[in-house]
């Protein structure tokens, strides 16, 4: 091993700085769990105390809840949608870069711009939406303070950024299938729709399966939507719109953290949805050791 | 397999640029400065100073000291935070916003006692409730007040007009005098000119009337007192207008769109007029101020601090009693609407005019005495988060519907268990 030392020295400034700032950060995370820290007065050990504020905060487990809801309603739609743009664009002869790049500059643009926009379109009072609908006699639909329809907004924002994404990696798949296996399914009299659902899913199931483990990484991530979009200032600090429906788990954790100068309690959020996204990676592994089985 | 010479050393090279920019990221160590350094840094945000006041203040002292001021933009009380607690690169003067002090007074040794550089003698010339806010139980003085925030109600002249309401400022205020009677003139005021509504939403009433109060969510021996009548009655005058249906629920971003169209009235601080004055340019002149139902309050306003590793506390402690003296702030009014914290500045010229977005009202004459006049309450460290529920209950009740009751009942226990958790009793 040591003789490969100029290996190791080349490919340590990764393991440095990963080291010092990821790893580090991670345990130090760990550690203030057990603690009362306000981030510069003295490191109180209060023992599992966090963790029992945590069991029995009606906020916590309501971030949970719309986390989980948002992810939902954002992942089955950007999926499928992607998919479908995907085909649709294997299939086009024209202007194949164009379509590619309009789709994928959506996931390039900056989440911020993003956030402002959509709440400028959705605003309840003086929204684009609310605005056209106003010209077909709908009377205003409050986008921004109806607990679902906050999620639905934030869910549709997400969509809007990542189908691109996804479309690309599917596209990327559908170019790798060997076009005689499709010669050959003609040849035997299936229609478009029994190719796809016959030949191409299953080809692409591994693919599909690395989408959807990205997509619960993203989605349960999902903190800028709504930060921005009940912004927050001096007078009215963000706490995730009205009603909190827009409270995500990492918005809480910033909260509680950095906004109430509650760091130990910020640890605790984010190391117990830690287990909470662990046990849905399980679930994802399941999935793929199953599907591989059969 | 095996590196070439060539690829080692453009790795090697690699490797030592990487470590030397961490080096810089996290260099610049202000603590080792000796204490009678010649460059000074001040940390402020964007219109928390005069910007021209801060650059004379350059000129002024460049004999002495070179002077760097930085706006810092974001979240500035947590870079303050986070610079503070890794203890480099730390300013020697920095600004710390009027909501934050409470945050920071349990650290109070992060900072030099103004005291020990004079501040005493200068003391009376600031508001003394502003002052005692920056102040430590045994007495540490470590923050300098900049400014303040005294409310008042901002109102459409001529929307008030056409209701067929006085538009007088005094006259307003006497019609106004109370929460209730507010309330009554608002009523009335939507069933004349439909489609106005009174407040933009009940948070900020809530906001106002707490502010009105001595006491706020903890007190003094670190008990909880979010559940009192003092709270409760708060809760009550913020739920009014929503029962009376004149409230615009503005939740969201779009409160620069309501306000020069749909919102006849504002709560606000000093500060406010600005704005209001950039959200709806078109409506200059149409105006007016006056006291606020119910009495004034204190909405934000800020402070200068020395930390511990200031490189030269004699120098700061001159220039930032330069940059705050009545004269100066004064100027910050005329500059960007900084409300200051010396009373004597109000009978300065910069302040005694007519402002033209208020046609021409001399809105000093409303605020000089509400700054005066405003009850001082003690804030607790927790204060803020503590707070929190209630504003998320309130709008929830503007959202959902939810009956005020079950969200009091809400509110209160969750403020109860923010409260143990920040080790309130």
């Amino acid at each position: 091993m040591l003789s490969h030392w100029r290996q190791y020295l080349a490919i340590s400034p990764f393991f440095l700085i990963f080291g010092v700032f990821s790893l580090f950060p991670v345990f130090y995370s760990l550690y203030l769990a057990f603690q009362r820290w306000d981030g510069m007065g003295t490191v109180q050990f209060v023992g599992l105390d966090q963790f029992r504020f945590l069991l029995d905060d009606p906020v916590f487990w309501l971030s949970i809840r719309n986390t989980l809801v948002i992810w939902v309603l954002s992942t089955v739609p950007t999926l499928f949608g992607a998919l479908v743009l995907a085909t649709l664009l294997h299939s086009v002869r024209r202007f194949k870069g164009f379509y590619r790049i309009a789709l994928y500059i959506p996931n390039v643009t900056s989440i911020v711009a993003v956030s402002i926009f959509f709440g400028a379109v959705f605003s309840n009072n003086f929204g684009l939406v609310n605005a056209i609908l106003g010209t077909v006699g709908i009377s205003p639909v409050p986008w921004l303070s109806n607990p679902w329809l906050i999620k639905l907004v934030i869910a549709l924002l997400m969509t809007w950024m990542w189908t691109g994404y996804n479309m690309i990696i599917y596209l990327a798949g559908l170019q790798a299938i060997p076009t005689q296996i499709y010669e050959a399914a003609r040849l035997d009299g299936a229609g478009p729709i029994r190719t796809f659902f016959q030949i191409t899913m299953p080809i692409m199931r591994p693919i599909i399966l690395f989408t959807v483990i990205i997509s619960t990484i993203n989605g349960l991530q999902s903190f800028s939507e709504p930060q921005v979009l009940f912004g927050s200032n001096a007078a009215n600090p963000n706490l995730g719109g009205p009603g909190q429906a827009g409270l995500t788990t990492l918005l809480y954790f910033y909260q509680s953290a950095f906004v109430n100068n509650d760091y130990g309690y910020g640890a605790a959020i984010v190391w117990a949805f830690f287990v909470l996204i662990m046990v849905l990676v399980v679930v994802n592994w399941r999935v793929v050791q199953r599907g591989r089985k059969s | 397999m095996d590196l070439s010479r060539r690829g080692f050393l453009q790795a090697a090279a690699l490797t030592a640029a990487a470590s030397g920019l961490t080096v810089a990221c996290g260099g610049g160590s202000g603590s080792t400065g000796s204490k009678n350094g010649k460059n000074l840094t001040l940390w402020y945000w964007g219109g928390a100073l005069s910007d021209k006041v801060v650059a004379e203040a350059k000129t002024h002292f460049s004999g002495q000291v070179k002077l760097t001021a930085a706006s810092i933009g974001g979240d500035f009380k947590q870079k303050l935070t986070t610079t503070l607690a890794a203890g480099a690169s730390v300013p020697d003067i920095t600004g710390i916003k009027g909501e934050d002090m409470a945050s920071f007074l349990p650290n109070a040794n992060r900072f030099l006692d103004l005291n020990d550089l004079g501040f005493e003698k200068l003391a009376p010339q600031y508001l003394d409730w502003k002052t005692k806010l920056a102040r430590t139980e045994d007495g540490r003085q470590i923050g300098f007040p900049i400014d303040i925030g005294p409310t008042a109600l901002f109102y459409r002249a001529d929307m008030f007009d056409k209701a067929g309401l006085p538009t007088d400022p005094d006259k307003v205020a006497a019609r106004a005098g109370t929460w209730e009677e507010y309330f009554a003139l608002g009523t009335e005021l939507r069933a004349k000119v439909p489609g106005t509504y009174l407040v933009n939403n009940i948070g900020s009433v809530f906001t106002m009337a707490v502010g009105q109060g001595t006491e706020r969510f903890i007190d003094r021996d670190n008990h909880f007192i979010g559940d009192q009548d003092h709270i409760r009655k708060a809760w009550t005058t913020a739920v009014r207008p929503y029962t009376l249906g004149i409230d615009a629920k503005i939740n969201d971003n779009t409160w620069n769109a309501a306000v020069g169209k749909t919102l006849s009235t504002e709560l606000g601080a000093a500060w406010h007029a600005l704005d209001i004055e950039q959200a709806a340019p078109k409506t200059k002149g149409k105006w007016r101020v006056c006291a606020m139902p119910g009495g004034p309050a204190n909405q934000g306003g800020s402070y200068l601090a020395l930390p511990k590793q200031c490189r030269n506390p004699e120098e700061a402690f001159k220039i930032i009693s330069w940059i705050l003296s009545p004269e100066n702030d004064a100027r910050g009014f005329a500059d960007a609407a900084i409300f200051p914290a010396a009373p004597a500045a109000y009978a300065m010229p910069a302040m005694t005019g007519g402002d033209p977005f208020f046609g021409g009202q001399k809105v000093i004459e409303v605020f000089g005495p509400a700054a005066k006049a405003i009850p001082a309450a003690y804030e607790a460290p927790a204060d803020a988060a503590v707070m929190a529920p209630f504003m998320t209950e309130l709008s929830s009740i503007e959202a959902k519907g939810k009956k005020p009751d079950a969200a009091w009942k809400d509110a209160v226990a969750q403020a109860r268990q923010i409260a143990r958790r920040q080790g309130v009793n």
